[in-house]
């Protein structure tokens, strides 16, 4: 155990020393951009930092927050939520139906209480009966995948025979940032190498924006804000590190669990009510896409943060915009990851750590050798692209990660 | 000087057993009082009624003057009674404020946490009570001595006024102990008063301003420490008559079949758990283990049967190097195990007897016949161990969950003797069985003892060691400390050592 702590509070205070000093972040981030605006350059594939690719990407990376903010909230509580999916499914449906019937407003508070509905389920199954965690999320997938074919066939009006669509439903009112957005606009038609590309891609993300955009992006924020300033916050954290603590300190962890998961469900829900309404504007069977699963990833790459999770909908969101938009991209993009694990080569090489310089130099020379090598990437890669970049950021985070020490153990009230 | 506790007349039974009867303590304000008392002496239930955590049969609790009647911890609480559990309750992923402040959050509107009123009131308790912690600090960097600096901080910043310290030494090293009694010093030396739980003598005595001896679920005397010795404690504790061995006639066997030569064992931490354990037994003897539970019998046990390595020296298992060989091999060349929780590693609970007949027996005929478990075998085998075992169970197909404590254990008995096995490392062997149970068990044990087998007895029961053995072994922090003769011992000598005052 306490060799654990010992190596704990080596790598925290490394990781924290480089990462948590804002001026190194801006740097880092600003090195990102210039790879990527010379990669731009190198290999003509200029959509990667275009206005279409960074608001392609903010559509994408909503649903994905929505639901890795639902299982950050599950699981911080200390129940894993497989059945984010299922949930999502249950926002697309219901805010398709209900939106159609009463307009989109409705649509998206009727996603929201049905979310709840079908996290307080989750909730039941989990923390009174006791169920295994992961057996009552899967069972949350199937039953709204099925529930929500049946319920289309009995209620959608057939279009053209087919009733796994719903009828399209009125779209929710978005703006542009005033002043903002035609300043950003108009550096980026200027074409001036690395700060265009920057201003392009800020303008892709504040022009016609929905204002269902903004408020889910709020959510971060809020998250970040209940679990480190709150009372409920604290308690919710403790319910998922050491509930038996918190029991023994008077607090009702069954009562904050069915609280957490059931914002949860209601979170993932409205990722599934943006997917129908703001991202398109039917319900369409499939439309969740497994968004629910690769939303459970980003709770992992976030290391259980909503910063993290964050940046976690963002990264597979870009690979999914990058995927739909230009495959070609995706060379590029291998480049310039040669060239960054190139740069953090060097970086652990000055630091003296031989280990990770090797490696990274190792990935570095690869992608740079795939690069020139490859005349395309095969559409089946870019389509796994997403998946692969997960795996890859599992295992090299992993060492690193601090989930919540009990999440998805069972816990039955007096146990010690 | 007033008491500030003061319990008279304490009762509580569970069914079959008396866990503390005509327990009477008295208190005062400003004082470390030390309760020292064997494993199962009743110190537990005891802390337990102080605290809420358990309602006595009979008996009264006064705290500061007035009787009280205490229902749950947060009434323990309220009236400033603050309990130090041994088992930390905090959690790694968080500050030390964090884990202070949980359930009693100072808040602004009822939700938004007060973080730096509650930061300021944890340094001042720190700096009034001389507790060397950093609100800000990560749970995960501390070490074991600090983090019982935060339990207590825990306590303190509810209010608490009187606090029980549950066994706190035994997570730490020396060095550490000495922190933690200046600590405590600190602490009555600004009006507070300690309960303080242990059975490790030397400590008391140089900690505490009075000491509380408990045997067998009462309290049996009270003594100053500067009026008494480490002999009379010891005595105190063990009691004034030890049982009598039972007089069996003893056919030891030449050949060794079980050998460990300078043995030791370090946990993942660092810690040395055993230090250079020599133990040498023969076909047909049992030797008892005796000692306070947590000196290292676990690890013993594990290095025996081959799941842990020992860091140097060697264990040698009828002839096999533990270390080297697979438990399974241990186990078919004839070593028994009965381990010491039998619902944790003894039985699967929500499997048949049947079933639970199987383990440890699943590669050899007859339970096995090539790939295929033998069901028929089984079941024919777990109806004899019923029979002649005594176990009481409408039938082999009830889940083991359904058997009582001591019919559990009868069976795991049952299943380990069968076959004749040559060595039995039976680990608290009758613990929490009622005496009938225990009688089937003795007399099994005795039966394989005269058929040759070797049997190493670990046992916190004072009786069964004395009853059983034809040598005691003492263990304390690790080593085997002395080698008695159950026909001449005195309950002094085996205080003396168990509690390692011997050695000093």
């Amino acid at each position: 155990m306490s060799t654990n702590t010992n190596s704990a509070k080596k790598s925290g205070s490394k990781t924290k020393s480089f990462f948590k000093s804002p001026a190194r972040v801006t740097l880092l981030i600003a090195g990102i951009f210039l790879i990527i605006s010379l990669v731009e350059v190198i290999t003509g594939a200029t959509d990667i930092s275009s206005p279409g690719t960074s608001g392609a990407t903010l559509r994408f990376a909503i649903p994905l927050l929505m639901a890795g903010l639902g299982g950050l909230w599950a699981e911080r509580a200390g129940v894993i939520n497989i059945g984010l999916e299922g949930m999502m499914i249950v926002g697309t449906w219901t805010a398709a139906w209900f939106g159609y019937l009463h307009g989109p407003v409705i649509g998206i508070l009727a996603a929201a209480f049905f979310g709840l509905a079908s996290g307080f389920f989750h909730a039941i199954m989990t923390v009174k009966i006791g169920i295994d965690q992961a057996v009552s999320g899967l069972a949350i997938n199937l039953i709204a995948a099925g529930a929500a074919r049946y319920l289309s066939g009995i209620f959608f009006p057939p279009v053209g025979g087919d009733r796994t669509v719903s009828p399209p439903v009125d779209t929710l009112p978005s703006f542009s940032i005033p002043i903002i957005a035609p300043i950003l606009k108009s550096i980026d038609e200027k074409e001036i190498f690395f700060v265009s590309n920057i201003a392009g891609l800020l303008y892709g993300v504040t022009k016609e924006l929905s204002v269902v955009t903004v408020g889910f992006l709020l959510l971060v924020p809020l998250t970040s804000w209940i679990l480190w300033r709150s009372k409920f916050g604290l308690r919710m954290r403790f319910s998922g590190e050491n509930p038996m603590a918190a029991e023994s300190l008077g607090i009702n962890v069954y009562r904050t669990r069915y609280i957490a998961i059931s914002v949860s469900g209601m979170l993932a829900s409205l990722g599934g009510a943006y997917l129908a309404l703001v991202a398109s504007s039917v319900y369409r069977e499939g439309q969740t896409a497994g968004r629910g699963f690769i939303g459970l990833a980003t709770v992992i790459f976030g290391n259980w943060k909503p910063s993290g999770v964050f940046a976690g909908s963002i990264l597979f969101g870009f690979t999914d915009a990058i995927r739909v938009r230009q495959a070609e991209s995706v060379t590029a993009l291998i480049l310039a990851a040669g060239f960054v694990a190139l740069l953090l080569s060097i970086f652990y090489t000055s630091s003296r750590r031989w280990k990770p310089a090797a490696s990274y130099f190792t990935i570095g020379l690869v992608a740079l050798w795939i690069n020139q090598s490859v005349e395309t990437i095969p559409q089946e890669f870019v389509t796994v692209f997403p998946n692969v970049a997960t795996l890859l950021v599992l295992t090299f985070l992993a060492q690193r990660l601090t989930p919540p020490a009990m999440a998805g153990m069972p816990y039955r009230r007096g146990s010690e | 000087m007033s008491n500030v506790l003061e319990v008279v007349g304490i009762e509580k039974r569970y069914p079959g057993v008396v866990a503390n009867k005509d327990v009477s303590i008295q208190i005062e304000a400003g004082t470390i009082h030390a309760i020292i008392g064997e494993n199962g002496a009743g110190k537990s239930t005891l802390m337990k009624t102080l605290y809420g955590l358990i309602k006595p049969d009979a008996g009264q609790i006064k705290v500061f003057g007035s009787e009280v009647n205490l229902k749950s911890p947060q009434d323990a609480i309220a009236l400033g009674i603050g309990m130090v559990h041994q088992h930390f309750k905090l959690a790694d992923n968080a500050t030390v404020l964090e884990n202070v402040i949980l359930g009693s959050e100072p808040t602004r509107f009822g939700f938004v946490v007060k973080f730096d009123e509650a930061r300021k009131k944890l340094v001042e308790i720190a700096e009034n009570y001389g507790l060397d912690i950093d609100p800000d600090e990560p749970l995960s960097n501390l070490g074991v001595g600090e983090r019982q600096r935060v339990e207590i901080a825990k306590v303190l910043f509810r209010g608490a006024k009187i606090l029980i310290l549950d066994e706190p030494t035994a997570v730490l090293v020396p060095q550490e102990v000495d922190e933690l009694f200046a600590n405590l010093r600190e602490l009555v030396k600004k009006g507070l008063t300690v309960i303080f739980i242990s059975h490790k003598l030397d400590e008391v005595l140089s900690i505490a301003d009075d000491i509380t001896i408990m045997r067998q679920g009462t309290t049996v005397a009270t003594r100053k420490p500067n009026k008494t010795n480490k002999k009379e404690l010891a005595e105190l504790m063990v009691g004034g008559e030890l049982p009598k061995p039972k007089a069996g006639e003893l056919k030891v066997s030449p050949e060794s079949i079980l050998s460990i030569k300078s043995a030791s064992y370090f946990r993942a931490d660092g810690r040395q758990i055993l230090d250079d354990v020599n133990l040498e037994l023969h076909g047909g003897e049992i030797i008892g283990l005796a000692g306070v539970e947590g000196n290292g019998q676990s690890e013993l046990i594990e290095l025996i049967m081959g799941l842990i390595q020992p860091a140097t020296g060697s264990v040698e298992v009828l002839g096999l190097n533990a270390a080297t060989t697979l438990t399974r091999d241990i186990r078919n060349a004839g070593v028994a195990y009965i381990p010491q929780d039998r619902q944790r590693d003894g039985l699967l609970m929500t499997a048949p007897l049947w079933e639970n007949r199987i383990l440890g027996h699943q590669f050899a005929e007859p339970m096995a016949k090539s790939i295929w478990v033998n069901k028929g075998a089984a079941i024919a085998d777990s109806k004899r161990v019923v029979s002649e075992f005594d176990v009481r169970t409408p039938g082999i197909n009830v889940l083991a969950s359904a058997l009582s404590g001591g019919n559990q254990q009868k069976f795991i008995v049952g299943r380990e003797l069968t076959g004749d096995p040559k060595l039995i490392v039976a680990a608290q062997p009758t613990r929490g069985v009622d005496v009938g149970a225990q009688a089937i068990i003795w007399e099994h044990l005795m039966q394989a003892r005269s058929k040759g087998a070797g049997i190493l007895l670990i046992s916190a029961d004072l009786e069964e060691l004395f009853s059983l053995s034809d040598r005691i072994a003492v263990i304390y922090s690790g080593k085997i400390v002395s080698i008695l003769n159950p026909t001449k011992t005195t309950p002094e000598d085996l205080g003396l050592a168990m509690t390692g005052a011997q050695s000093a």
